[in-house]
């Protein structure tokens, strides 16, 4: 059980190094390097070769050799690995949406694809953390990258409102967090998750009411990133102002980051808690806000008129089937999570491809209007659209219908039927406003006025799209490809009950 | 001898204000000063928290100490960033007015 002796684990850091690294040329190369296409090529390398090395230390923790360093505060064990490899899986294809768009929308300034690889660094470490401070400094260097990207249409208002908005949302949400860790401090004694949890189980502990009230903090710093409802009134104001690749990137490498930690903390130091008195409240908090992020997320992309603003409430949605595995937390939870991520980047990715390739210069003309009839203009994007739309409604055989079904189950499995069946109800609302957008292209007559732009797409936009849609294809058809790599394996850190 | 609870009842008196602050405040530069608080109420407990612990013989009362100071490194870089975004809209606009920013509908 307890990994390899050391305190500094250089090769846990692996990943994340290499990112920091990669992220320390692309700035140096921004400053005398005018070929923006090189610096995204470089930056693509370096989260490639962070991903051979996160991949190593998932093969390493599935044959049980799993590392730790730092005295089991940064892991490298399975959900640490498989989140690591989403993140950069969500970054490569980020970096192609940025690379293919940004030129044409005038945003190419060299610092872009840095500050995409610091943010994504911070989004490793938060993944990997066993320790509240590692989690807090893994959150904050992933978000003050984004608060820079999402107001990086600097002349623009609506971006400029986006950034101002995430950030003071978001240190406020900080601020909750650090209280949070003070808290748990205050009742624990410790940071680091184990700990904790030896701490909350001591026979004489009596500091429920301190360390619950911290844990609840703690869930609302991690659920404003994760954008649970009611701490997701950010999310559909900042996707919408912030430039499309960007809002493509925070949807998923944050949304992952988030989750991974949430993940992670609450099969860990909440556990321990739930065996305490006042066992039920954490539980109880986190299905109420889940089932509300199910209900508000899903009705309000109903609502929506704008594709954009649509996804957005589609990734609140997604929080929501996302909590499920977070409130089961179990080994099939972590596992149903994984897989969840993973679909839910690549169908992601894919929607905003298209909607990056759609929009106008100025993140303008996001209306339904302008898919409408797509099928016969542009017949390749129009079917990227539908695989990526369609999956992410849940329509079997693509990826987002196998996650649906692992996360509902493991959900059942742990008692939570009544969410589970708010999760099957919702998704049925999901699919009304996934396919008004899939019927406009493929029934509906392009309409003059609101012709999309005839623009050849660009080869790394087509490549994302591709990867992204052959990717949800492949998952759907063979989920044991990536599922068969996270469902077992070493978990360093996980909180066994005595009772 | 001052107790550990007298500096945690202290901390969460700054919190909520800077709480209440955030969600009241229409300024943005007096938003985030009331961050800041937070912020540094949260700090305030982790040093009471931190002499409390020590005090029982547990060698994490360090580690509370130094958890401060990665917190105030936090802060800090949080100031950068946001000054800057404050700045940019500024040359735009010329107010910090929070009530002015609804270009993006709610």
């Amino acid at each position: 059980m307890i990994p390899a002796d050391g305190f500094i684990v250089w090769s846990v850091l692996a990943p994340a190094l290499t990112l920091l690294g990669f992220a320390g040329i692309t700035l140096l190369l921004a400053v005398f390097q005018s070929d923006r296409g090189f610096i995204a090529t470089v930056a693509l390398t370096g989260v490639v070769s962070a991903g051979v090395f996160a991949l190593n230390l998932l093969m390493q923790a599935q044959g049980g050799l799993a590392e730790a360093g730092f005295g089991l505060r940064y892991l490298a064990d399975v959900p640490a690995t498989a989140f690591t490899l989403v993140v950069l899986l969500g970054t490569a294809l980020a970096i192609l949406v940025a690379q293919g768009t940004l030129g044409r929308m005038g945003l190419d300034h060299p610092e872009y694809y840095p500050l995409v690889l610091l943010s994504a660094t911070g989004a490793i470490v938060m993944v990997s953390a066993g320790d509240l401070i590692t989690l807090l400094l893994g959150l904050e260097i992933m978000s003050l990258a984004v608060y820079a990207l999402a107001a990086w249409r600097t002349e623009a208002r609506q971006s400029q409102e986006a950034g101002l908005k995430y950030f003071l949302l978001g240190a406020f949400a900080s601020a909750l967090f650090i209280y949070g860790i003070a808290l748990t401090y205050g009742a624990g004694g410790h940071f680091d998750y184990a700990m904790l949890m030896a701490a909350f189980t001591q026979p004489g502990f009596e500091a429920h009411v301190t360390a619950l009230l911290g844990a609840v903090l703690i869930i609302a710093g991690l659920g404003f990133k994760a954008a649970l409802v009611p701490f997701h009134q950010w999310a559909p104001d900042v996707y919408t102002g912030a430039p499309t690749p960007v809002t493509a990137f925070m949807a998923v490498v944050v949304k992952a980051a988030a989750f991974g930690a949430l993940l992670r903390i609450a099969s860990t130091v909440f556990a321990s808690l739930e065996v305490g008195a006042l066992g039920a409240l954490l539980p109880g908090v986190l299905s109420v806000l889940i089932g509300a992020t199910l209900i508000v997320g899903n009705f309000g992309a109903l609502l929506q008129t704008g594709v954009k603003r649509m996804l957005a409430y589609s990734a609140v949605a997604h929080a929501g089937y996302l909590g499920l595995a977070v409130l089961a937390a179990d080994q099939a939870g972590m596992a149903a999570a994984a897989f969840y991520v993973a679909a839910y980047t690549l169908m992601s990715i894919g929607a905003f491809a298209v909607l990056s390739a759609l929009m106008d210069d100025d993140d303008g003309g996001d209306g339904i209007e302008r898919f409408a009839g797509l099928a016969r203009t542009r017949p390749w994007l129009a079917a990227g659209m539908a695989v990526s739309l369609l999956s992410l409604a849940g329509i079997p055989p693509l990826a987002g219908f196998v996650g649906k079904v692992l996360v509902i189950q493991a959900a059942i499995a742990t008692g939570h039927a009544a969410l589970a069946v708010l999760a099957i109800v919702t998704s049925v609302v999901a699919v009304v406003y996934y396919a008004r957008v899939v019927v406009a292209m493929y029934v509906r007559d392009p309409s003059g006025a609101a012709r999309t732009p005839e623009r050849r797409t660009a080869r790394p936009l087509g490549i994302a799209l591709g990867i992204a849609v052959v990717g949800t294809i492949v998952l759907g058809l063979v989920p044991g490809l990536w599922y068969g790599l996270v469902d077992h394996g070493q978990n360093l850190l996980v909180f066994v009950s005595l009772r | 001898m001052v107790g550990t609870e007298a500096y945690v009842a202290l901390s969460a008196v700054l919190f909520t204000i800077g709480a209440v602050g955030v969600l009241t405040r229409r300024s943005a530069i007096m938003i985030f000063l009331c961050v800041e608080l937070m912020l540094n109420a949260a700090n305030l407990a982790i040093v009471a928290y931190a002499y409390q612990w020590a005090g029982t013989g547990l060698l994490t009362g360090i580690s509370g100490q130094t958890a401060v100071f990665i917190i105030l490194a936090v802060a800090a870089a949080e100031v950068a960033i946001g000054l800057g975004i404050l700045v940019a809209i500024f040359r735009n606009r010329a107010s910090t007015d929070v009530d002015a920013l609804s270009e993006v509908r709610l």
